[in-house]
């Protein structure tokens, strides 16, 4: 992106431990050709 | 009942309303006379309709003179966050660039509170479109804290918590993205309740992260906010998110006990790094929720910092992508920290989101597992009290993401998973700011979060302490 060098330090302070914190997952998510599960266990059954 | 309506609670007002023990007028008046006294001090509303207001009121009296009961808020005025539509009203969502916008269609959250017969005192203030965790506002100042006007209110649904706070509205909406309802509940000493992703349509409401959003209210007490979700929630057409499972009786968990009830404790991240005083009302919270029969069991939950992170990339990536346009058209007109934040949006490879976004059902599933055999988790809502307007007025610095991130660190795990949390006021500070707690439930069991929340506020008096005008 055409930014200037303030803001690209910005924003690499910003998103920068972001990507970092994400990072450790992000190298394990498992290969899954339907990886959109979210909703199945947002939506399981509320047990008492 | 106090000789001052506007300072009973949405159910008691409703109530008295229909019981024909207070005319909607009075209650309206009572609400402006607070208005007109606070308003000046907080800068909580956006637009005051006082004769609007009124003439709605009138107008509700004599329905109800005729037998004709629009709902269980018939005549009860509310203001709500300037983000929901409502069709021939400006919604400014706290910006410049929509400062004219007027609605053509009424969001459905609001319809459904209409429906039950409320009247528009006029719309509240709120962080510019609820990008933001302190109350800043560039644009129209920021709003106060009622409890020291020069502490922040906690955003982004700062005129709902600083107006709530001030029983200027018996309740009113806010949305929760990131931590938008729970933090000003928590500074502004109210109860604020933020729903699971699918239970309350989302149409009509301004957006910032779709993944993210919810729909909320702020109020006096867990029962007030158990009324206003039981009427909003449940499937909308316009809004295909919601989901269509049968909305439970709130009202009925509001009243029952908590015991035999199971609370989880955190071991660590949320009891980490706290302020003493949000220490010290942690532990007071623990041990009324055992006083009051519910077992408290520690907990071990994966590491929530990885879910703050992937939360920031979700939120961060769906907000630059809604004001994509506006930033190549108006940047000018943002503020520079909302701008700053959007941009960093941009930033963000769409692999990486979507592995965030990915990480979404594991996640949930390895919490889930966590808390096991448990109702709901204790946290803070934030690790301190509110801070000074002034101290965390960081603007577009280099730091203000870090700023940011500490602020929200303990409610953004929440929206990023989904699940439903309830900010309640648990105590006060040796200064007089207050201090909240957020019970953390399973997917669609808000019921579960009434039944306790409303039985804590049976058994303290936290929520019902209302600031003093100077």
């Amino acid at each position: 992106l055409p930014v200037d060098a303030d803001v690209a330090a910005r924003i690499a302070h910003s998103i920068g431990p972001a990507y970092e914190g994400f990072a450790s997952v992000a190298g394990t998510l498992p290969f899954d050709l339907e990886p959109a599960n979210f909703r199945l266990v947002q939506t399981a059954k509320v047990s008492k | 009942m106090s000789t001052e309506p506007a300072l009973m609670s949405l159910t008691a007002v409703a109530q008295a309303i229909t019981q024909k023990k207070l005319s909607s007028r009075e209650v309206t008046k009572s609400c402006l006379d607070r208005v007109a006294l606070w308003q000046p001090r907080l800068n909580a509303f956006m637009a005051i309709e006082a004769d609007a207001a009124l003439k709605a009121a009138d107008a509700a009296d004599a329905a109800l003179a005729k037998g004709k009961l629009a709902g269980v808020l018939h005549g009860v005025p509310l203001a709500h966050k300037d983000m929901y539509y409502d069709e021939g009203h400006v919604v400014t969502c706290g910006s410049k660039i929509r400062k004219d916008f007027v609605a053509t269609t009424t969001a459905t959250a609001l319809q459904r509170l209409k429906d039950a017969g409320t009247v528009r005192l006029g719309s509240l203030q709120m962080v510019e479109f609820a990008y933001g965790p302190t109350g800043h506002n560039p644009h129209y100042g920021a709003v106060r804290n009622p409890w020291n006007v020069d502490y922040i209110t906690g955003g982004s649904s700062s005129g709902s918590g600083s107006a709530v706070g001030a029983r200027l509205t018996f309740a009113a909406l806010g949305s929760d993205t990131g931590g938008s309802i729970r933090m000003p509940a928590h500074f502004c000493g109210v109860t604020g309740f933020k729903t699971t992703v699918g239970l309350i349509s989302r149409a009509g409401a301004m957006p910032l992260s779709q993944s993210l959003d919810t729909v909320g209210p702020l109020a006096q007490t867990v029962e007030d906010c158990a009324l206003l979700v039981g009427l909003m929630a449940g499937a909308d057409p316009e809004d295909p998110t919601t989901s269509s499972r049968p909305v439970p009786d709130y009202m009925a968990a509001a009243k029952a006990s908590m015991k035999g009830t199971r609370i989880g404790v955190p071991t660590a991240f949320y009891v980490d790094d706290l302020d003493p005083e949000v220490a010290r009302v942690l532990d007071e919270t623990i041990a009324v929720l055992r006083k009051e029969g519910a077992e408290i069991v520690k907990v071990e939950l994966p590491d929530q910092r990885q879910l703050t992170a992937a939360c920031q990339i979700v939120l961060a990536t769906e907000a630059a992508a809604f004001h994509k346009r506006w930033m190549i058209e108006r940047p000018q007109d943002y503020g520079a920290q909302v701008l700053m934040r959007l941009q960093n949006g941009l930033a963000i490879p769409a692999v990486t989101y979507l592995e965030a976004m990915r990480w979404r059902g594991p996640a949930l599933a390895a919490y889930l597992a966590a808390v096991a055999g448990t109702d709901a988790v204790i946290a803070p809502v934030a690790p301190m009290p509110a801070v000074t307007i002034a101290e965390s007025d960081v603007g577009n610095s280099l730091n203000a993401e870090a700023v940011i991130q500490r602020i929200t660190k303990f409610t953004r795990p929440i929206n990023y998973l989904g699940l439903p949390s309830l900010s309640i006021p648990a105590g006060f500070t040796g200064t007089g700011l207050p201090v909240g707690m957020q019970l953390v439930g399973r997917a669609f069991d808000e019921a579960g979060l009434v039944r306790i929340g409303a039985a804590f506020q049976r058994a303290t008096d936290y929520h019902q302490r209302v600031p003093k005008a100077a």
